[in-house]
């Protein structure tokens, strides 16, 4: 495969150089990704405490301790990708947003494709925050309640169906006072092989809600901290994480019939991914 | 020819969820609801909870753990109905 656009800085570099500078980052991109995340381990707890810090200190209103975190988490997250953008590691442009896309100017449903590990720190890094609905298994550890609970996110159903009842419930909710949700609908890391089916939880809350639901398309090239390539095989060249906002549906204009904003939304996708594997393979 | 609580719980699933090209006579008992089987999904289970309760007076709460086992298939949901009835007659009786 062969790329024509510079992956070893921001700047077009001479081709020698960038040959040179290509042979470092390869021969180098596993002791880098090893460091990066024992710097990361380091940091990881001390990041957890300052979180429970203003979780205790902070304001105890909902609204406002949740419009708090949300937003130093999404600063967080953009310092995070900011250094993992410098250390050649993974390169994710948050000021290139979500593409050509424009935002609605309220609440709204954000649903993405879930490619990599990194794809909601990236979302939250442009959104600015966003109550995201999480596996419960995730949600409910210790370590994160601070963060889970200040940042007001919503625990998924997990593998009891009737829990969505509950999910939707607090959903409605967080949109009715202002946050913006963030599900991705396949429920879990998109395969190799091609999107798994939308569940119809996001839509159900856009259309009970009234809110647009914004597709957000999610591609990470090479491939990289996927179901198939663990964190610690890193591809080169540095991959690239990119957002596409696909487009924006109000929940009216399919008579807020969650199943048909469904169906409609996933089609989308699905074209999407296709022109997306017939771009990569032609290049 | 009697109607059985599955014959009954098929067209139920069928009127209550619109699935107008299926004929509740083709849903296997055994077969599952979700995913492969009828391809439902968790919005349709909850829509069916609330018809259930509606029809056959059997409330499913929202955080029972067995839920999932619950509503696997027709035959599944019968079970439980035939159960939870069962429970309240007894504690009726």
């Amino acid at each position: 495969m062969t790329d024509s656009t510079p992956r070893t800085g921001e700047h077009p570099v001479p081709g020698r150089t960038r040959g040179a500078l290509d042979a470092v980052l390869r021969r180098t991109r596993r002791p880098r990704v090893a460091l990066t995340f024992a710097v990361y381990s380091a940091l990881a707890p001390l990041a957890f405490a300052s979180f429970w810090v203003l979780y205790v200190l902070g304001p105890h209103e909902r609204v406002r301790r949740a419009r708090r975190m949300q937003r130093i988490c999404a600063g967080a997250f953009r310092f995070m990708h900011g250094a993992l953008s410098r250390l050649a590691i993974l390169r994710f442009d948050r000021r290139a947003g979500f593409g050509p896309g424009v935002l609605p100017a309220g609440p709204c449903v954000v649903v993405a494709n879930h490619p990599s590990r990194m794809d909601i720190s990236s979302i939250t890094a442009v959104l600015g925050g966003g109550c995201t609905v999480v596996k419960p298994a995730f949600f409910r550890k210790r370590s994160l309640r601070a963060l889970m609970d200040g940042c007001w996110h919503i625990e998924g159903p997990g593998d009891n169906p009737l829990a969505t009842g509950r999910v939707v419930d607090e959903a409605v909710e967080r949109l009715r006072h202002g946050f913006s949700v963030i599900i991705f609908p396949e429920g879990t890391r998109t395969p190799a092989s091609g999107l798994l089916p939308f569940g119809r939880t996001a839509f159900e809350i856009a259309c009970r809600a009234k809110v647009p639901v914004v597709s957000v398309a999610v591609r990470c090239d090479p491939p990289w901290m996927t179901k198939e390539t663990p964190m610690f095989a890193p591809p080169h060249p540095v991959p690239r994480l990119r957002l596409v906002q696909l487009a924006t549906d109000a929940p009216a204009s399919v008579d807020f019939e969650s199943r048909a904003l469904r169906q409609r939304v996933e089609a989308r996708f699905q074209l999407w991914l296709r022109e997306a594997r017939t771009s990569r393979e032609g290049t | 020819m009697t109607d059985t609580l599955e014959d009954r719980l098929k067209r139920l699933i069928v009127e209550t969820l619109v699935l107008e090209d299926v004929d509740p006579a083709s849903i296997e008992t055994e077969a599952p609801l979700f995913g492969e089987g009828l391809g439902l999904d968790s919005i349709d289970a909850l829509e069916l909870a609330l018809a259930i309760h509606a029809e056959f007076g059997v409330r499913t709460r929202e955080d029972d753990s067995r839920n999932r086992e619950h509503y696997h298939s027709v035959g599944s949901l019968a079970a439980f109905i035939r159960d939870e009835q069962a429970k309240a007659s007894a504690s009726g009786a």
